[in-house]
C-alpha cells in the first residue's frame, strides 16, 4: 500500500526534522499550560469548596459590609435581621486565616455556640465549645495535621486554648480549619462587637412564589432594614469573596505569563523554521501551492505544537493537582477531581497560543516572492 | 497554423528600479506540443524569461498570455502553475523531509479538492521514471540522476500541458544528462506537451526542434 501524503502529515513532518527544538519549544508551552491547569484547577478548586461549605449548611444568603474580609459589621444588627419575615435564622461569623505553628496556616470561624452551621459538622470527639470561654474545635484533617486530640492545648497567637472536640466537616475547607467561640476570636482581633458577616437561612419559600423570587425579595428586605450592608446569595458568594477573586486572579496572572512565555517560544521556533525553509516555500509556491494554503501549512504546525504541548501540560498540571491534594499543607483546599471544562479550557488555550505564535512567521512566509525565495540559500 | 499555447509579446523586466535590465522587448510564440530550447550566455536572461512563462513572476511590462489570455490578470497564476505548467530546476528542489512517493504528491496537494488517488498516481509516474525500487528513499538517499527523475515525475504529477526545465542537465554527468534528455523528449512526444528547456549546452539546444538565443535580454536574430 503506497503512504498517501496529507496536509496534516506534511506539517508534522516538518516538525519532526528538528527533533530537539520542537521538543524543547513543546516543553515550554507544556510548561505554560501545566502552570495554567494547576494555577487555575487549584483557584477552582477552591471556589467549589467554599460553594460545598455554604450549601452543606444551609445557608441562603450572607449579609457582608462591602467587602469579604472586612469585619466590620455590627453584631447588633443580628436581631434586626431576626426579626424579618422572610429570616428563619440569622448567625453571625468571622471568618480569618491564622498561623497556628510556623508551619500550619488555617482559616479561622468565630461562631456562636449554637450556630446552626454546628449542623452540618459531625463531631468525631469531644464536645462542641462554650461561648465566653478559650476552647476550640479542629477540623480532622488540621488536627491530624497537628497531631491534636479533645483535651490537648493548643496556643494562638499568645493565648492558650483548649481542643473542645474535633469534627469532620463536608467542605475541605471546614475539615482543614479552627472553629472558636466568637467572643473569643473578637478578643483575640481586637474586634469587640464586630463580625464578618451574617449567616442567614431562609424561611421555606411561600406557595405561589419562585425560589428565586423569594430569594430575590428576602435580599431587598434585608438591605432595606439594614442600609449600608449587603446580602449576598451563598452560591454567587463562593465566586464573589475576595480570597477566591485573589486565588482566580493570581492564578489567571501566574499562568498568563507563562502562556506568554510559551507563545514567545513558538513564535521563535516557527520563525527560525520560516526562515530555514524559505526555499522550500518557494519550491511550494512554484508547484502551485496558494499563499492562503502555505499560511494554513504553517498555521497548522504551530498548531500542532500547542496541542501536543497542551495535552503535555495537562498531564503535568493534573499531576500537580494530585500532588498539592496530598499535601497537608493544601489538603484542605484542593481536590483532586479534574473537570473536564478545565481540560477544554487548556486544549483550547494550548490551540489559540499556538496559532497566535505562528501567526506573524505564516504571513511572512505566504507572502514570500517564488523567485526570490528560490534564490535563497 | 493554430493558435499559440503561449505567447510573449514586447516584454520587459527589469530590477532594482531599472538600473537592471534582464529582458528588453522580447517577442515569442510557443505552440502546443512544441519542444523550444532557449539558451544563451549567463545574464542573457533566460531563467528570466522562463519565470516569466511559468508565471513565476509578471513582466515590468509587455505581456505573457497562455492560450491567448493574459497570465496574472485574466488567468490567477498560482492556478496556472499547479493546473497548466510543470517545473524542473537545476537543483532538483525535493523536500529533504519527505520519502520520493510523497515528494512527488505535493503539486497534488496544491488542487481543491487534492485527488483521492495521490499515492497511486504518484507510484505510477515514479515507475514510469524506473524509480519503482525508490519510493521509500529521501532525496538525500538518491544519486542526482534519481532526483532528477523524482522532479520529473513531480512535475507531471497535475498533468500539466507545459513543462518547464531550468537547466535540468547542469548538476548531471553526461551519462545522466542523455537519459533526463531523452525522458523529457520522450514525454514530450508521447504526451504531446510542450517542453521548453533553458540550456547553456549546444547539444541540447540542438536538440529541440526549435530554438531561441537571448543576448542581452533580447532575441538574437
Amino acid at each position: 500500500m503506497a503512504s498517501q501524503l496529507s496536509f496534516a502529515g506534511f506539517a508534522w513532518k516538518n516538525l519532526w526534522r528538528r527533533r530537539l527544538r520542537t521538543l524543547l519549544t513543546l516543553g515550554g508551552i507544556a510548561m505554560a499550560i501545566g502552570a495554567f491547569v494547576g494555577l487555575v484547577g487549584f483557584s477552582r478548586s477552591f471556589e467549589h469548596e467554599w460553594l460545598r461549605m455554604y450549601l452543606s449548611s444551609g445557608t441562603d444568603i450572607a449579609v457582608v459590609q462591602q467587602t469579604f474580609l472586612n469585619t466590620s459589621v455590627s453584631e447588633s444588627a443580628g436581631a434586626t435581621l431576626k426579626a424579618l419575615p422572610t429570616v428563619a435564622q440569622a448567625t453571625p461569623m468571622i471568618l480569618n486565616l491564622m498561623d497556628l505553628t510556623p508551619e500550619v496556616n488555617a482559616l479561622s470561624y468565630g461562631w456562636k455556640a449554637d450556630s446552626y452551621e454546628f449542623d452540618s459538622l459531625t463531631l468525631k470527639s469531644g464536645r462542641r465549645f462554650l461561648d465566653g470561654q478559650p476552647e476550640v474545635m479542629l477540623g480532622d484533617l488540621l488536627a491530624e495535621n497537628m497531631k491534636k486530640n479533645a483535651g490537648d492545648a493548643l496556643e494562638i497567637q499568645g493565648t492558650t486554648f483548649t481542643v473542645a472536640g474535633i469534627y469532620h466537616g463536608g467542605s475541605a475547607l471546614e475539615a482543614g480549619a479552627v472553629i472558636m467561640p466568637l467572643d473569643q476570636m473578637q478578643k483575640l482581633g481586637s474586634l469587640e462587637g464586630k463580625v464578618t458577616a451574617f449567616h442567614v437561612r431562609l424561611r421555606p419559600t411561600p406557595p405561589g412564589e419562585t425560589p428565586e423570587h423569594y430569594l430575590a425579595r428576602a435580599q431587598a428586605e434585608i438591605e432595606a432594614a439594614l442600609p449600608g450592608l449587603r446580602a449576598v446569595p451563598a452560591a454567587k458568594r463562593a465566586g464573589n469573596n475576595q480570597l477566591v477573586q485573589l486565588s482566580h486572579a493570581a492564578a489567571w496572572g501566574t499562568s498568563g505569563i507563562a502562556l506568554l512565555i510559551g507563545i514567545l517560544g513558538i513564535a521563535n521556533t516557527m520563525a527560525m523554521s520560516v526562515f530555514e525553509r524559505t526555499r522550500e516555500i518557494g519550491i511550494l509556491r512554484a508547484l502551485g501551492w496558494k499563499r492562503w494554503r502555505v499560511l494554513v501549512l504553517i498555521e497548522m504546525e504551530a498548531a500542532v505544537l500547542g496541542l501536543a504541548g497542551g495535552i503535555a501540560g495537562i498531564v503535568i498540571g493534573w499531576g500537580s493537582l494530585r500532588v498539592l491534594a496530598a499535601l497537608p499543607q493544601t489538603a484542605s483546599i484542593v481536590s483532586a477531581s479534574f473537570p473536564l471544562l478545565l481540560l477544554a479550557e487548556a486544549l483550547g488555550i494550548a490551540v489559540l497560543a499556538g496559532l497566535a505564535a505562528g501567526l506573524i512567521p505564516a504571513w511572512r512566509g505566504a507572502h514570500l516572492s517564488p523567485v526570490e525565495a528560490l534564490r535563497h540559500d | 497554423m493554430t493558435e499559440p499555447i503561449l505567447e510573449v509579446r514586447d516584454v520587459r523586466m527589469s530590477y532594482d528600479e531599472g538600473r537592471i535590465e534582464a529582458l528588453r522587448g522580447v517577442d515569442l510564440a510557443i505552440h502546443a506540443g512544441e519542444f523550444l530550447a532557449i539558451s544563451g550566455p549567463s545574464g542573457s536572461g533566460k531563467s528570466t524569461l522562463l519565470q516569466l512563462l511559468g508565471g513565476l513572476d509578471t513582466p515590468t511590462s509587455g505581456e505573457v498570455l497562455f492560450k491567448n489570455t493574459q497570465l496574472g490578470s485574466a488567468i490567477n497564476l498560482d492556478t496556472y502553475r499547479s493546473k497548466s505548467v510543470g517545473f524542473i530546476f537545476q537543483a532538483f528542489h525535493l523536500m529533504p523531509t519527505l520519502r520520493v512517493l510523497e515528494n512527488v504528491q505535493v503539486p497534488m496537494l496544491a488542487l481543491s479538492p487534492a485527488p483521492h488517488n495521490r499515492a497511486e498516481r504518484a507510484e505510477t509516474l515514479l515507475r514510469e521514471m524506473g524509480l519503482q525500487d525508490r519510493l521509500r528513499q529521501y532525496p538525500n538517499e538518491l544519486s542526482a540522476g534519481e532526483r532528477q527523475r523524482v522532479a520529473i515525475a513531480r512535475a507531471l504529477a497535475n498533468s500539466p500541458e507545459i513543462l518547464l526545465a531550468d537547466e535540468p542537465t547542469g548538476n548531471l554527468d553526461s551519462v545522466n544528462s542523455a537519459r533526463i534528455m531523452e525522458i523529457l523528449t520522450g514525454i514530450q512526444k508521447q504526451r504531446g506537451m510542450t517542453l521548453i528547456v533553458v540550456t547553456h549546452e549546444n547539444e541540447i539546444a540542438h536538440s529541440a526542434a526549435h530554438q531561441i538565443r537571448l543576448r542581452d535580454g533580447r532575441i538574437e536574430a
